[in-house]
């Protein structure tokens, strides 16, 4: 009985966005203009296309990113407990020692990662020729 | 009850108990250290050494177990650790010494691969996490650490499949992988939510015990169970998650394919059985027949893997489909278990390990010969592998001992894993999955034939004169895989045996 509520709860949630939109396209006065249908650019007049490729070297930052993010996930429950532990006679070896590993695991793929060269920013020629042809225009 | 109210594990046993797992990590963090420490030195023959010895002393290490009987009833039964987590036993380290033997080969095999190759520690160490999660695989014990280690295989593989970043086919192939691989670790992570809802807990001995106590859950559960088996059969490239196979075995190098299609569905068996066999034999009864479900795909994928193999023309991809075809002969392991048949359980999930045993040298073999093929350029198709026997007739023997021992034929190791195989099938009361496995080999003989007759029998088509190199890493994997398949038909007692007493523990 009780996914009958989650049921009908489901129906309204689909049905008040839905009327909203059907509701404001009845009142609504139609003005057609071109200025409506331009890219928003912060009220700026858009300049260029909106297809943009962005330098693929941001995917290298962004992945080295995720492997900090889950490892201050890995570490806050940690850091939570740690004292408590302590204070219950768990050894340094138990308490410290795992996480120390942990990191360290961590910080060899970061070394390597970056002796390999996979932060170093390399400048494309394409984009160098891209940037110097919108300062001259 | 509080986390710390939990016994702690004394981590120098947990770290000797896990002795292959620890040495396999180190290893790969050392091939990274030593890439570290010289990036721009031409360092593939140090990183092939560093990442062969690590695979090696793995090896080394899980054969010492099991001879010495760790974990085993001999010496006091399993391994709990990490309040049961993970359990070391017969069958974690059986599955190990597949992986390690398979992953040694293919390291070696890689050496002479990535010769030109810019920068092969990504490739080693990729390897390396992968067998280091494969072996966790083995001993997972509860399904959050089946989860993890599942996704901790699949990541290199991934990576490792589209590793020929210039290589259309293999970034194709890795794309593939990835995005059916995601699909099925949603579901597989689905499914282990459902099954904690229904029972409580995410032990597998918990799990069992939880069963009977589902009365009107019983109907979550069981689709729980089958999402579940669907994240394996993924893993294992079985019906009907197999379509990413032909493609990622294709364009995946050479040496990845060989180590995809041998250890890392060997990894998916060593959990399904696990799982399968301690947390779910009481379901059978309660929730869902899954043995009838393997049963029906095991024929699905033994027919299916054949028939399609038979037809194509280019020998990587056959061979691809003929890893299918043997996926489903390991899956009668799963099919032909009923509850309250202990013995008859353990003796045909016994032989399927030891099937998997067998097919991870000889189809890790069969892999490493294209990668040799791949390597001299002499083309993909079975017309293009005419003549070869004449040039390079070590390695063309090898290979002809790999295809006769897939097929079955009863001169080489392939054949006793079978024969025990459709017997244990037999014997537990399943003659028609036995019939179905009798018919496929046979079949499969008609293609596995077709590539020795090609290498030995046909004329030379097209220009040979590549195959005057000799590349020694490859030559030395091909020889060493073909003389271990030659071996196991003599040696195959003491496997057999290992195996069947390691599956008798699960089901015990």
């Amino acid at each position: 009985m009780s996914w009958i509520a989650i049921g009908a709860l489901a129906l309204v949630g689909i049905a008040i966005p839905l009327a909203m939109m059907a509701v404001s396209a009845l009142l609504r006065p139609a003005v057609p203009e071109q200025s409506k249908s331009t890219t928003y650019e912060s009220g700026e007049i858009p300049t260029g296309s909106g297809h943009v490729q962005l330098n693929i070297q941001y995917y290298m930052v962004a992945l080295l990113f995720v492997v900090f993010d889950i490892e201050t996930v890995m570490i806050f429950p940690w850091a939570v407990m740690y004292r408590s532990a302590l204070e219950a006679g768990t050894p340094l070896s138990q308490a410290l020692l795992p996480m120390l590993i942990f990191v360290g695991i961590l910080v060899v793929g970061l070394v390597w990662a970056w002796r390999i060269g996979a932060v170093e920013w390399t400048t494309s020629l394409r984009a160098a020729t891209q940037k110097t042809e919108r300062q001259n225009t | 009850m509080s986390l710390l109210q939990i016994e702690p594990t004394s981590w120098l046993f947990a770290l000797s108990s896990l002795g292959p797992t620890v040495v396999l990590v180190l290893s790969a963090l050392a091939v990274l250290a030593i890439d570290s420490l010289s990036p721009d030195a031409r360092s593939n023959t140090r990183l092939a050494a560093t990442a062969a010895a690590g695979t090696l002393i793995a090896l080394g290490i899980t054969v010492w177990y099991l001879l010495a009987g760790t974990g085993q009833p001999a010496t006091g039964g399993a391994i709990s650790l990490f309040s049961g987590a993970i359990v070391v036993d017969g069958m974690g380290l059986f599955f190990t010494a597949i992986f390690t033997s398979v992953a040694a080969l293919v390291v070696v095999a890689s050496y002479d691969y990535l010769e030109d190759d810019a920068n092969p520690a990504a490739f080693y160490s990729l390897l390396l996490f992968a067998t280091t999660a494969m072996s966790l695989m083995a001993v997972a014990n509860s399904l959050a650490t089946v989860f993890i280690s599942l996704e901790m295989a699949s990541l290199p593989s991934y990576a490792l499949v589209a590793y020929l970043k210039t290589n259309r086919g293999s970034v194709e192939a890795g794309l593939k992988y990835f995005l059916i691989g995601a699909v099925s670790a949603a579901v597989f992570a689905f499914g282990i939510s459902l099954v904690y809802a229904a029972t409580g807990s995410l032990l597998l001995p918990d799990i069992a015990t939880a069963i009977g106590d589902v009365t009107d859950l019983a109907g979550i559960l069981g689709v729980g169970i089958l999402m579940v088996a669907g994240g394996f059969l993924f893993k294992t490239a079985s019906v009907p998650f197999h379509f990413w196979a032909p493609e990622a075995y294709e364009g995946a190098p050479a040496p990845v394919s060989a180590f995809l299609s041998s250890a890392s569905k060997a990894a998916g068996f060593a959990v399904a059985f696990r799982v399968f066999a301690e947390a779910f034999m009481p379901a059978l009864d309660v929730a869902v027949d899954w043995g009838l479900l393997f049963g029906i795909l095991a024929v699905v994928t033994m027919v299916l893997g054949n028939f399609a193999a038979a037809t194509q023309t280019n020998v990587k991809r056959m061979l691809a489909y003929s890893s299918i075809g043997h996926a489903g002969y390991a899956l009668i392991g799963l099919a032909a278990v009923t509850a309250g048949a202990g013995a008859n359980n353990a003796t045909v999930m016994g032989a399927a390990m030891a099937h998997l045993l067998v097919y991870g040298f000889m189809n890790t073999g069969a892999f490493l010969f294209i990668a040799m093929i791949e390597r001299w350029g002499v083309g993909r198709t079975f017309e293009d592998y005419a003549g070869i026997g004449r040039k390079a007739p070590m390695a063309s023997m090898a290979m002809a001992v790999f295809m006769f021992s897939l097929a079955g034929l009863p001169l080489f190791g392939g054949f006793f894993s079978k024969y025990f195989l459709f017997l244990g099938a037999i014997n537990a009361g399943f003659w028609w999955l036995a019939a179905v496995g009798a018919v496929t080999s046979a079949l499969s003989l008609y293609y596995y034939s077709r590539v020795v007759k090609a290498l030995w029998l046909e004329e030379p088509t097209g220009n040979l004169d590549a195959l005057d190199s000799k590349p020694t890493g490859l030559y030395a994997a091909v020889i060493v895989a073909g003389v271990i398949t030659v071996l196991l038909l003599p040696g195959f007692g003491p496997v057999i045996e290992t195996a069947e007493a390691a599956a008798a523990a699960v089901f015990a």
